[in-house]
């Protein structure tokens, strides 16, 4: 289906303001910027030739070049400036902003600037009513990172592996940070289990950027074993945070069983422990006998302890 | 003809133009013309500067792995159009890889800013509610919200897929007694209960991070943990297994222990 006029012509309004700040950008780079055809974007600029302001003698339309597939802005007319951002569009920087600062929380100079473009950005009267990030996302090593990933380089930092409860030294080739679950995690390839890892930025400490990376090897995910379990309804918690690796759940007798798709058994045991006893393992067999042993290592613990203690 | 101007007219309203009708020619003032004022619609580039643009791309840069891409990219290309060079080599940013919460989230966080009624299904039953303000806990988004008379926090992956405007923008007003940093201190009041943990040597390092720890004897250390919620602490203790046991209070150590129990003859 055919835009409206209006889509078409909002669009060419966005258009011209961005193509005055990329001159000579190509129709092709146009189209995947504004995910429409090529055509469409033809047709946009056609447009925007006939458009102008009273009089419309040639001074007063638009005026751009267009050759050999690429385009620019000779006049832009009133066009010079972006349209204003829609309610989504604020929506969605406002709550951007607000997780910045709490990244950047340990940098007084960052925050500093993230606030004060916060409370410009925002309406005086919703900028301090809204919301608050409660929990710490501070992470010191953002532009380490970010550098490594620009530029293709290795980082390697101390990590505290909160499954394994272990510190390594991690050599690391870094994909993305991401956020989830108000948690912000590091993915990348790690040279030395030699396949993809997600990290918990938390845990990183003395982060230092590397030499070149070779991404010959990366996008090796880890391998991943479907478990099945019974949870019962008080650890729904467990459920809603672990949505993305769930790949199926049925309610049967109060109780959900659920298939996920797991590759770090070291958490799901810990997991389950800290769940005890409302999630129960159906299979793999071999995960619900460590889970039974760590549960009677944990009775032997305390009953160890209170005879020494009492 | 003249309807499909009108509809596309009433198109440009709705997406927040405003249209203005009069005299645009000063020799003939019958002559009426349709104005868009830019100053109404437009960005200002000199309201930010290179690194606020900067700050802005990585803002919305966020939410690309996200529900809310579509608004993501779409702020972006604005952004992107205020200047081009700083927009274009900004670096990599976070990303936000979130469910569909994304989603609901935009839509309860418009209702705060506007202040529109909502109603939703929560645990079963339909609620209508004033949203006064969102805040997160413990990777949890929470809606503060007054149903009747009473704030209450309303978590928002709990919140049915179906959101309702029950009222139009500025519907009600937000009770002047009510801050968000109060409602959640509230919740979060100060520390008023402390746990004795034994910890076993080298073991349970992201808990000795973030307390003192106490030097027992050749097998266990001591640490005193503050807590408020006894759920909240029996979940981050068990996650030690049995490098870690809770001296006191007897009531969490008992719960521990039963709750363990239920494991064993599975």
């Amino acid at each position: 289906m055919s835009d409206t006029a209006a889509v078409r012509a909002l669009r060419t309004m966005d258009l011209i303001p961005y193509i005055l700040e990329h001159p000579g950008i190509s129709i092709n780079q146009l189209s995947k910027n504004f995910a429409v055809t090529e055509k469409e974007i033809e047709k946009d600029l056609q447009l925007a030739f006939m458009c102008g302001l009273p009089g419309y003698t040639p001074y007063e339309l638009i005026d751009l070049t267009y050759e050999d597939g690429v385009v620019s802005i000779i006049d832009p007319q009133v066009l010079n400036k972006p349209r204003s951002f829609s309610s989504n569009e604020r929506v969605v920087i406002a709550l951007g902003l607000e997780i910045l600062k709490n990244i950047n929380s340990s940098n007084d100079d960052n925050l500093k600037k993230i606030e004060n473009l916060s409370k410009k950005f925002m309406d005086e009267e919703s900028g301090d009513s809204v919301m608050i990030v409660e929990q710490n996302l501070t992470f010191p090593f953002l532009n380490i990172i970010n550098q490594a990933v620009f530029e293709t380089r290795v980082i390697v930092f101390d990590y505290q592996s909160i499954s394994k409860d272990v510190l390594s030294n991690r050599k690391v080739a870094p994909y993305k940070l991401f956020l989830q679950n108000g948690n912000l995690y590091l993915s990348g390839y790690d040279y030395h289990a030699q396949s993809d890892r997600i990290f918990k930025a938390d845990q990183i400490v003395n982060c230092a950027i590397g030499g070149q990376a070779n991404l010959g090897q990366a996008n090796s995910p880890q391998k991943e074993e479907t478990v099945e379990l019974i949870v019962d309804l008080k650890a729904v918690n467990f459920i809603e945070r672990n949505s993305t690796i769930i790949i199926d759940q049925k309610m049967r007798n109060g109780q959900l069983h659920v298939k996920l798709k797991v590759s770090n058994f070291d958490w799901l045991k810990r997991a389950i422990l800290s769940n005890a006893p409302s999630i129960k393992v159906i299979s793999p067999q071999s995960l619900a006998s460590e889970v039974e042993q760590m549960a009677s290592d944990l009775i032997s613990a305390y009953s160890g302890l209170s005879k020494n203690v009492g | 003809m003249e309807r499909m101007f009108e509809r596309d007219k009433d198109d440009l309203r709705n997406l927040g133009i405003r249209i203005e009708v009069r005299g645009l020619d000063p020799l003939f003032e019958d002559d009426q013309g349709y104005l868009i004022d830019s100053d109404t619609h437009q960005i200002s580039p000199d309201n930010f500067s290179k690194e606020d643009i900067l700050l802005l791309t990585m803002a919305a840069n966020l939410w690309h792995g996200s529900a809310l891409q579509q608004d993501s990219k779409a702020a972006l290309l604005k952004i992107q159009s205020l200047d081009g060079l700083v927009a274009t080599n900004t670096v990599t940013s976070p990303v936000v890889e979130d469910n569909e919460d994304s989603k609901k989230l935009l839509l309860i966080f418009d209702a705060v800013e506007r202040a529109i009624s909502l109603e939703f299904e929560y645990k079963g039953t339909i609620r209508q509610v004033k949203p006064y303000g969102i805040y997160t806990r413990r990777g949890f988004w929470y809606l503060a919200a007054q149903e009747k008379e009473v704030v209450k926090s309303f978590k928002v992956v709990r919140i049915g897929q179906q959101i309702k405007a029950i009222s139009k923008a500025h519907g009600f007003v937000k009770s002047p007694e009510f801050k968000l940093p109060t409602f959640i201190g509230d919740m979060n009041a100060p520390s008023t209960s402390k746990a004795e943990i034994r910890i076993r040597k080298n073991q349970a390092l992201a808990l000795r991070k973030r307390y003192e720890v106490i030097e027992v004897d050749a097998e266990w250390d001591k640490v005193f943990i503050d807590y408020n919620f006894e759920e909240d602490l029996i979940e981050s203790l068990l996650w030690y297994g049995s490098n870690l046991v809770v001296i006191s209070p007897k009531t969490i150590r008992d719960q521990i222990i039963t709750r363990v129990k239920g494991l064993v003859h599975v």
